[in-house]
């Protein structure tokens, strides 16, 4: 931990990177903050806490008032996911961003059922492996078509239209959202419009959810968001060979073709 | 409407893209072939535009299948359209499934403008299909 | 380049959810759940989501206002509070206690709400008591 102060007070007094942002602990709770060359004494608070907060989305609000500076900030694997991603979408340059990686513990991993709990680079905390399970998924397979609708109608009907989900998401940073376009759902009104709502949301997760589990922890009523997100997610990587938060140069497939031939999904007929 | 004498009476939509499938559907009228009037078309410039949003919100609205059309592979007025739909409907398919619609629901084909009677065939074999399976489950 | 959350309670009802709010640059711009709060344990309704806009709202009421003629002037606390009771007596001479009313909010917090129903109960003799949660 004091490797990781030193680490960030040098970059900041360089002036290799004109802010940090990561977490401080104040009065016992752990919440974000940038750390300036100006803040240099809040550095003795810095945390590394069990609980996460949306990194990148705060990055992005600073990133978008000052986009030619560089910033650090205190990345885990989602995060990292998230910065790749990002990247992809041209909202972040990567040669701006510093991330300073952290290895999530094994408890952590398995409380956020991880498949990749550390990111590119890490610079604090061991590595641990990630978590494979995909329980979640199995539970609506082993339902039948009409079992699956009613479990969904009757967690979707639990929604209280917060956009907590959406709101918290890394990947949501769109100008305009569909969830508010009323051409293509029933807006203002509460509770939403089931299952579109839900289903929009999900389809638009598809090459883009890193799988970071924040809207689910977000939901106030415990909607099994991830398992939708995860469907498609893993749907990407069967028929498309597409898994986000990998590598920066790939694109994705629902948006760019490639160059190398559009071979189409097989499966495509198979129900 | 759904519910007449006979049964039930499947509502399908077909979106069909400008250059090809709706130039289909219109060859089938010309050539006198008939096919259901549970096909209601919307035409669209191409099957690159039919956003799954589009999709979902005509199950959301009550549609029984929803047919998504295109020009066949290299034919795409835009060169490329049609296997940016083909790869959409395969995760939407999927998605479906997933929550309890069945996939059979929601189709994609290729037609070009000269196959009027392809156009008529996929639009009945496609209703004769929904027709077994049912209302939808979505429908109010 | 100044970024900061600070920690406070949702103002929007009584349930007391923990947020964060994002000041970038001495502004306002957005608020977080706070994860680790007892309350909402890391979630949040779309009031709260939405808790900061209401700062920087061009229709928000910042000083008192008293209505002179047809027009809203604006006064002092001082002023609007004497003016307040000053009528508050005069009415309730003129027609009787339950000439009066109040309207509470589920903005306030529960102390609040307590001593405004008392003032109008104890104070002012009426049963004359709401709230904005039944609006």
């Amino acid at each position: 931990m004091e490797n990781l102060k030193k680490n960030i007070k040098d970059m900041l007094e360089s002036g290799e990177i004109a802010g940090f942002l990561g977490l401080i602990e104040e009065e016992g709770h752990p919440i974000p903050f940038l750390f300036t060359k100006d803040s240099l004494d809040k550095l003795d608070a810095l945390t590394v806490p069990d609980i996460r907060y949306p990194m990148t989305d705060i990055l992005l609000k600073i990133v978008r008032k000052y986009p030619e500076d560089t910033i650090g900030v205190m990345v885990r694997g989602c995060d990292d996911r998230a910065l790749i991603e990002l990247a992809k979408n041209q909202k972040i340059l990567s040669d701006l961003i510093r991330p300073i990686g952290v290895a999530c513990t094994k408890e952590m991993a398995e409380y956020c059922r991880c498949s990749q709990p550390y990111p590119r680079e890490i610079h604090y905390g061991e590595k641990v492996e990630g978590v494979k399970d995909r329980s979640d998924l199995e539970k609506v397979e082993s339902m039948d078509l009409s079992d699956r609708l009613d479990y969904w109608m009757g967690q979707f009907s639990k929604c209280i239209k917060c956009y907590g989900c959406r709101n918290i998401c890394s990947m949501c940073f769109c100008d305009q959202c569909t969830l508010e376009d009323d051409t293509l759902i029933l807006t203002g009104q509460a509770p939403p419009e089931i299952p579109i709502f839900h289903l929009i949301r999900a389809f638009h997760m598809a090459g883009r959810c890193i799988d970071c589990g924040l809207c689910e922890e977000a939901c106030p009523a415990h909607i099994p968001l991830r398992s939708l997100y995860r469907k498609v997610r893993e749907d990407m990587a069967d028929y498309l060979g597409y898994v986000t938060g990998m590598d920066e140069t790939e694109r994705d497939p629902l948006e760019f073709l490639g160059s190398d031939g559009y071979e189409v999904p097989t499966k495509i007929d198979e129900t | 409407m759904a519910e007449t004498e006979k049964g039930f009476e499947p509502k399908i939509i077909a979106f069909c893209c400008n250059w090809c499938s709706y130039a289909g559907a219109d060859l089938a009228g010309s050539m006198r072939l008939k096919y259901p009037a549970n096909v209601l078309p919307i035409r669209v410039m191409c099957s690159g535009r039919i956003s799954p949003h589009f999709i979902l919100k005509a199950f959301q609205r009550g549609a029984d299948g929803v047919l998504v059309t295109g020009c066949h592979y290299g034919d795409c007025h835009y060169i490329k359209g049609n296997y940016i739909t083909k790869r959409r409907v395969t995760i939407m398919k999927d998605l479906l499934k997933f929550v309890g619609i069945d996939p059979r629901r929601l189709r994609a084909d290729w037609i070009a403008a000269s196959e009027g009677d392809k156009f008529a065939k996929v639009a009945t074999e496609f209703t004769e299909e929904i027709r077994a399976l049912g209302p939808s489950p979505l429908r109010g | 380049m100044e970024y900061q959350t600070v920690r406070t309670t949702c103002t929007y009802c009584g349930t007391g959810c923990g947020v964060l709010l994002e000041v970038l640059d001495g502004e306002v711009i957005g608020t977080l759940p706070q994860k680790d709060h007892p309350i909402n344990e890391g979630k949040l309704c779309i009031k709260g989501w939405n808790a900061h806009e209401f700062i920087y709202a061009d229709g928000r009421l910042t000083k008192p206002l008293i209505r002179k003629g047809d027009k809203l002037e604006e006064a002092s606390w001082d002023e609007a509070l004497q003016y307040v009771a000053k009528r508050f007596l005069e009415l309730k001479e003129k027609y009787g206690p339950d000439s009066l009313g109040c309207f509470s909010s589920a903005k306030c917090t529960n102390e609040e709400n307590y001593l405004l129903q008392k003032i109008f109960r104890a104070v002012i003799g009426t049963n004359n008591v709401d709230h904005c949660a039944r609006l």
